[in-house]
């Protein structure tokens, strides 16, 4: 098993751990917690995909010569960089957005239970109306 | 021709910018961005455009604005406009058409998207504005519902995002092409995601409490369109991977059934209506060829009835026959809810029509089955229209809904336009006159269900009468209570560990290739 393998699978176990920490807490904030601990699995998982080839940094600099095809092969695969890096922003753009939900529940239910935020106010409403 | 295409893709975002800085121009914006995206929608119909369009080299973006994409673009062209014309007289936030503009820009990239990573972009941005949309009247249970929708879908997400990786690991490409090589994993992956977005079987039982409970309008647009943005990916998938095509049959049929078998248990308006959009929805991912037309003809005909369902005050089913409506609200909602269950000549019956003559067996069968529970589904809101009222009494009673007559119409107009004309010409004599006795009995065996199931005994077992008849609607009603009986599947945890189960189903079923 190579080096390669060995991480690709604590990368996907830390995926596992994400999932069923998500799925078992019952605490909303937790919850949020976890996927974004889902999410940086996921980041890194590209991080290596990238790495899996070579490891120096793929930048030309000024007017260095074209690499001979031997030496490319040693660079990282600039690609999933490239991708993983508007999937960075996205999650973190989505995790602001999360954590202020749930700042704004909290200020009404500080338990943040999901069991209890899952019961529609609408009980309550129409308890008030009969 | 790429200059159009680009620039139509980004005149969304730019009116949205534009329109944050001058309110003014926010609504005339979304008009003319829907107008925008009908024309490309037409070009792309009649393949004036080029059918793929590389940005970027060969790593870099692909876009397919072509025959697939044509009916969904019309769609969300169509279901946007006719929201924000419904909502023209109502004060609203200054936030909502930017939102609206956002949506449909981002609802357009996913369905022309034709690699993985544009489509990842544009659906995480559907499900923020979505997400942004829900919250906007700032409830507590609105705030929570947005919250609910946008942990399941970035979870979900994050599996598209490691089905991606190792795609690129396997094939060193993101292209959609290259999913017809990949593994199991891979396509459970991307498929799970995608199904939870096209709100497809369990991946899809957030619906039903985010429709019920949220703003009616958000409701018709999650129906309508933002629904599109995940089937048309999927669709372009099975397309290319022969391994997921039968897998998605079934879980489509599977979606019908459960969908149909809901929503005739169900006590409210609008969960009835969200559970019939999972049936729909299933039907529309089991065929690609016909799965265009088919979602275009419900997602016209779905959010009219969701923006009927506003000027509804009680949406209790149980004494329905008892509140008849003004014929104004009666005739789309007649026109639109007959058109789902298949009447011909409406443009659901030729899209029920090519599905069952084209799907292949028994599955032709069982769809032409389900069509019958359809019927069943939609008898239960069909009932005579009030007494024509005098003038003076005409002020008392609600108004017209702009936007559901706006997509009855184009429902109507649709099904004779050139659009689908070579369709309806295309079909042979006997063939048309064997569909229209097929839709006839279906009709007659869905009424007679329908008459079976609300016999007296019956109907005792469904939920007790409505509580909220005497109550004035102040803002959205209160959900209707669920029976007892029925097991409370729709939590937050249930919708997360459908989502897990459904997905070990799938690698189960596509074979574990790591």
């Amino acid at each position: 098993m190579t080096a390669f393998r060995v991480l690709e699978l604590l990368v996907l176990l830390a995926v596992l751990a994400g999932l069923v920490a998500l799925l078992r807490h019952r605490n909303l904030f937790l919850k949020v917690l976890a996927m974004d601990v889902t999410s940086t699995a996921v980041i890194s998982l590209f991080v290596l995909i990238a790495a899996r080839d070579g490891l120096i940094t793929p930048i030309l600099h000024g007017d260095t010569p074209a690499v001979d095809p031997q030496a490319a092969l040693t660079y990282a695969d600039p690609i999933p960089q490239a991708v993983i890096l508007t999937a960075i922003v996205i999650g973190f753009s989505v995790q602001a957005l999360l954590l202020l939900a749930t700042t704004l529940l909290a200020g009404r239910d500080p338990t943040l239970d999901v069991a209890e935020l899952d019961q529609p106010e609408a009980a309550g409403s129409r308890a008030g109306q009969r | 021709m790429n200059a159009i295409t680009i620039a139509w893709l980004l005149l969304p975002l730019l009116v949205a910018f534009l329109a944050a800085l001058l309110p003014v121009v926010a609504r005339s914006g979304v008009l003319l961005t829907c107008l925008g995206t009908a024309a490309m929608a037409l070009a792309a119909h009649q393949s004036w455009l080029p059918t793929s369009l590389q940005l970027l080299g060969v790593l870099g973006i692909t876009l397919r604005p072509d025959g697939l994409a044509a009916p969904f673009l019309l769609l969300n062209a169509l279901v946007c406009a006719a929201v924000l014309l419904d909502g023209w007289r109502r004060p609203q936030s200054e936030a909502w058409p930017l939102l609206l503009l956002v949506l449909h820009g981002c609802v357009n990239s996913a369905i022309v998207a034709a690699d993985l990573i544009s489509i990842y972009v544009a659906l995480e941005v559907v499900g923020i504005a979505a997400f942004l949309l829900l919250v906007l009247g700032g409830r507590r249970q609105q705030v929570w519902l947005g919250l609910r929708l946008m942990l399941v879908s970035n979870t979900v997400m994050l599996l598209f995002l490691i089905g991606c990786g190792l795609l690129y690991l396997e094939q060193r490409s993101f292209a959609l092409e290259a999913t017809g090589q990949a593994g199991g994993l891979v396509l459970a992956l991307l498929a799970v995601a995608l199904l939870t977005k096209a709100e497809v079987f369990v991946a899809g039982l957030w619906l039903p409490r985010t429709n019920a409970e949220g703003p009616l309008e958000v409701s018709a647009l999650l129906s309508g369109t933002v629904v599109s943005a995940g089937v048309v990916p999927l669709l372009r998938i099975s397309a290319e991977a022969t391994s997921l095509l039968p897998v998605l049959r079934w879980l489509g049929i599977a979606s019908a059934a459960a969908g149909v078998l809901l929503a005739l248990l169900e006590p409210d308006l609008r969960r009835l209506l969200a559970w019939s959009t999972l049936a729909q929805m299933g039907l529309v991912v089991i065929l690609p060829a016909v799965g265009g037309l088919y979602a275009l003809g419900h997602g016209l005909a779905k959010a009219a009835l969701f923006l009927l369902a506003r000027h509804i005050p009680d949406p209790a089913l149980a004494g329905w026959r008892q509140r008849p409506l003004a014929p104004r609200l009666w005739w789309p909602l007649m026109l639109a809810s007959l058109s789902i269950a298949g009447l011909p000549p409406l443009l659901g019956f030729l899209a029920k029509e090519q599905l069952s003559s084209q799907l292949p067996g028994a599955a032709g069968w069982l769809v032409t089955a389900l069509g019958a529970g359809t019927v069943a589904v939609y008898a239960r809101i069909w009932a005579p229209p009030a007494p024509q009222q005098s003038d003076a009494d005409a002020g008392a009673s609600p108004p017209a809904s702009t936007g559901a007559t706006v997509l009855v119409g184009a429902l109507v107009l649709l099904s004779v336009s050139p659009w689908v004309l070579p369709l309806w010409t295309a079909m042979a004599p006997d063939a048309l006159a064997g569909a229209m006795l097929k839709s006839g009995l279906v009709f007659a065996a869905g009424l007679m269900l329908h008459h079976l199931l609300t016999a007296p005994g019956f109907a005792a077992a469904s939920a007790p009468a409505s509580a909220t008849a005497s109550a004035p609607a102040l803002g959205p009603a209160a959900p209707i209570p669920a029976p007892p009986w029925r097991p409370q599947l729709e939590g937050l945890d249930e919708l997360l560990g459908a989502i897990v189960l459904l997905g070990a189903v799938l690698v189960g079923l596509l074979g574990w290739q790591p």
